[in-house]
């Protein structure tokens, strides 16, 4: 008896922050669980909606988890080795048992981690998001240049994890990549010389982009992700709720009594709270438990589970061991590099006098260009402070046509680059047929 | 007992108070700047470690046979992607590695010889190298004239050996287009 009354006890010492029993157990709950701490208090409804945010930055994360997770179990079966590394990726698809499984899921969560980081970003974009609103010590276009960081760094890993198998896909993979880092003017050679650790593509490459792989770049996104969690909240939460301070102050509601000072104790400065007073108030928000933590754990299940039937439905390919004599015909790059691979196809440019690369324009210059774009538009972008946290709000039409044809063109060359490009890089249509091309000479 | 952080609050002469102030924020500076440049330095050697002193990687100049064993016409060397070429006695090699991006270049036989103009110069050209990673184009000779290789490919000297009579490669050694090795 005694044992059961102690178990129970001890059951709910353990799990009362989760059920919480009262909106102030949940408000302690959010204190004494360091889980649950990353959450405020209270959120407010609009945040909550499912077609505001869409849950993006939460599926990334949860697909990033689910990457760590089958990751760690990756390590211990996968030898980084020019000799071995290709039979051991075979063994986890043919003889290790779940090998395929677990390669699988952790090929598709790369693949959705890719799609949904980017969309992550159109969305902030069409929402005006990277907007600082009325919050005081606000500086969300830090966050959207951490977030593009952060985009960076999924493509980098994404990068170093497909060329690991040491199949034609990854040697061609990596023969293209490290090319385009040594079209850089001046240090383009160097740069060459270090990330392959030598001339040519061998152990040295192979351990390096290992290393990065699964240590390096995850550390970065880690630490990167922290920051990105922390300014959201000091940046007074997701941008619609600036909005809804918008039309709380059109209200000219009179103001609630909010305190004045955080738990942290005094400091400088104020809260957000106390700006946005409707951040605690009845009517506009819920406790973070369990309205918060039910629909986090709700998209943490649907994205697992989406990325185990894509898994069952695309079985993760290997090609043929690597061979530096035989490029592949056609070699095309992960759908989500595809449209670079396209761009520098089309832009080497003859000026008469000199020819330029089209890897320095299309592989270097161009994505550096846009990349700057995006870091540069936050500052740019002069719209008033009712188009923060809004899908496409009036005001920043045109903007958003802009970003739009930008994505537009982006997903129009991957298209291309996808479907329409067969042997030697030629155009064909989807319905035309390929010609036979020798697989060795 | 005194302790670091309150020395401060211990009287002292008036003139001298000024000299101990800036001695701290010297010592301070001091303390400050040993452990920036210790911390540089084992960065710099932590990064200088990962830049290769020795390559064990194929040599760029080897032996590939005598002259009388090279089959006539075109012989492909798989391991250093590079292309023979023998016509009579005369030999050249021309790099398998596409100067765009650097995927290996297909020898393509065309069906039947066709007439181009490289530099004003009318040519027949028997067969072209085909990149199948971006789709650039390259004549028999190297020339590029389609896709986005900005240069034609880069042609190796030949030499003989004098030990053994071999024909010997050398990758470092780019040479003209008009190089010929006559044995």
């Amino acid at each position: 008896m005694a044992l059961a009354e102690a178990t129970k006890k001890l059951y709910n010492k353990l799990t009362w922050t989760w059920n919480p029993g009262s909106d102030k157990e949940a408000g302690d709950a959010i204190v004494k669980n360091v889980m649950l701490h990353w959450f405020p208090n209270k959120i407010s409804k609009a945040s909550l909606a499912w077609n505001y945010s869409f849950y993006l930055g939460t599926i990334s994360f949860v697909l990033f988890m689910i990457l760590t997770l089958t990751g760690v179990v990756l390590m211990f079966l996968y030898v980084p080795s020019v000799e071995r590394a290709y039979a051991s990726v075979k063994d986890l698809e043919y003889v290790i048992s779940f090998g395929w499984l677990l390669r699988g899921v952790h090929r598709i969560a790369a693949h959705l981690m890719v799609a949904v980081v980017f969309l992550h970003m159109v969305r902030v974009f069409l929402t005006g998001a990277y907007k600082n609103g009325s919050a005081v010590g606000a500086n969300r276009p830090l966050n959207w240049i951490i977030g593009l960081v952060l985009l960076v760094m999924t493509l980098l890993l994404s990068f170093t994890g497909y060329l690991l198998p040491w199949d034609q896909l990854a040697f061609w993979a990596i023969t293209v990549g490290t090319n385009i880092a040594s079209a850089a003017p001046l240090v383009g050679d160097w740069i060459h010389f270090l990330l392959l650790g030598g001339n040519s593509i061998d152990q040295g490459a192979l351990i390096r982009f290992y290393v990065l792989h699964v240590f390096f770049l995850p550390v970065v996104v880690l630490l990167l992700f922290s920051w990105h969690m922390w300014r959201v909240r000091k940046d007074g939460g997701l941008a619609v709720v600036d909005h809804e301070v918008l039309d709380q102050k059109a209200e000219k509601v009179e103001p609630v009594k909010s305190k004045t000072y955080s738990l942290l104790g005094i400091t400088n400065g104020t809260t957000v709270h106390v700006q946005n007073t409707m951040v605690d108030e009845e009517k506009n928000s819920v406790p973070s438990i369990p309205n918060l933590t039910r629909r986090i754990w709700l998209v943490t299940v649907a994205t697992f589970v989406v990325t185990v039937i894509l898994t069952m439905l695309f079985r993760a390919p290997l090609e043929t061991p690597a061979n530096p004599s035989v490029t592949p015909n056609p070699a095309k790059a992960p759908w989500y590099f595809l449209w670079l691979q396209e761009i520098v196809t089309d832009t080497t440019i003859n000026l008469g006098f000199i020819t330029i690369n089209g890897a320095l324009i299309g592989g270097i210059l161009l994505p550096g260009l846009l990349l700057g774009l995006a870091v540069w538009w936050p500052y740019r972008d002069k719209s008033s402070n009712n188009s923060v946290g809004v899908w496409f709000a009036d005001e920043r039409r045109r903007q958003n046509m802009v970003f739009l044809g930008i994505v537009l063109l982006i997903l129009v060359f991957t298209v291309i680059g996808t479907y329409l490009r067969g042997p030697y890089w030629n155009f064909y249509w989807p319905w035309e047929a390929w010609p036979e091309m020798p697989v060795k000479f | 007992m005194k302790l670091f952080g309150k020395t401060k609050s211990i009287p002292q002469p008036t003139n001298g108070a000024k000299e101990d102030e800036s001695r701290r924020s010297f010592m301070h500076k001091l303390g400050l700047g040993g452990m920036i440049a210790g911390l540089a330095g084992f960065g710099f050697q932590s990064f200088r470690s990962l830049i290769p002193n020795v390559l064990f990687e194929p040599p760029m100049k080897f032996k590939i046979g005598t002259p009388a064993s090279i089959a006539e016409g075109m012989t492909f060397l798989e391991d250093k992607r590079l292309y023979i070429f023998k016509e009579g006695k005369s030999f050249y090699a021309i790099s398998g590695s596409c100067t765009h991006l650097g995927c290996t270049v297909k020898y393509t036989k065309l069906n039947a010889p066709k007439q181009v103009e490289i530099d004003g110069e009318k040519k027949n050209i028997p067969f072209e190298f085909h990149c199948p990673c971006h789709g650039s184009k390259f004549y028999a000779d190297g020339t590029n004239y389609a896709g986005p290789a900005p240069a034609p490919l880069h042609w190796y000297k030949l030499e003989v050996s004098p030990d053994d009579g071999q024909l010997v490669v050398n990758m470092n050694n780019e040479v003209e287009q008009n190089f010929r090795l006559t044995v």
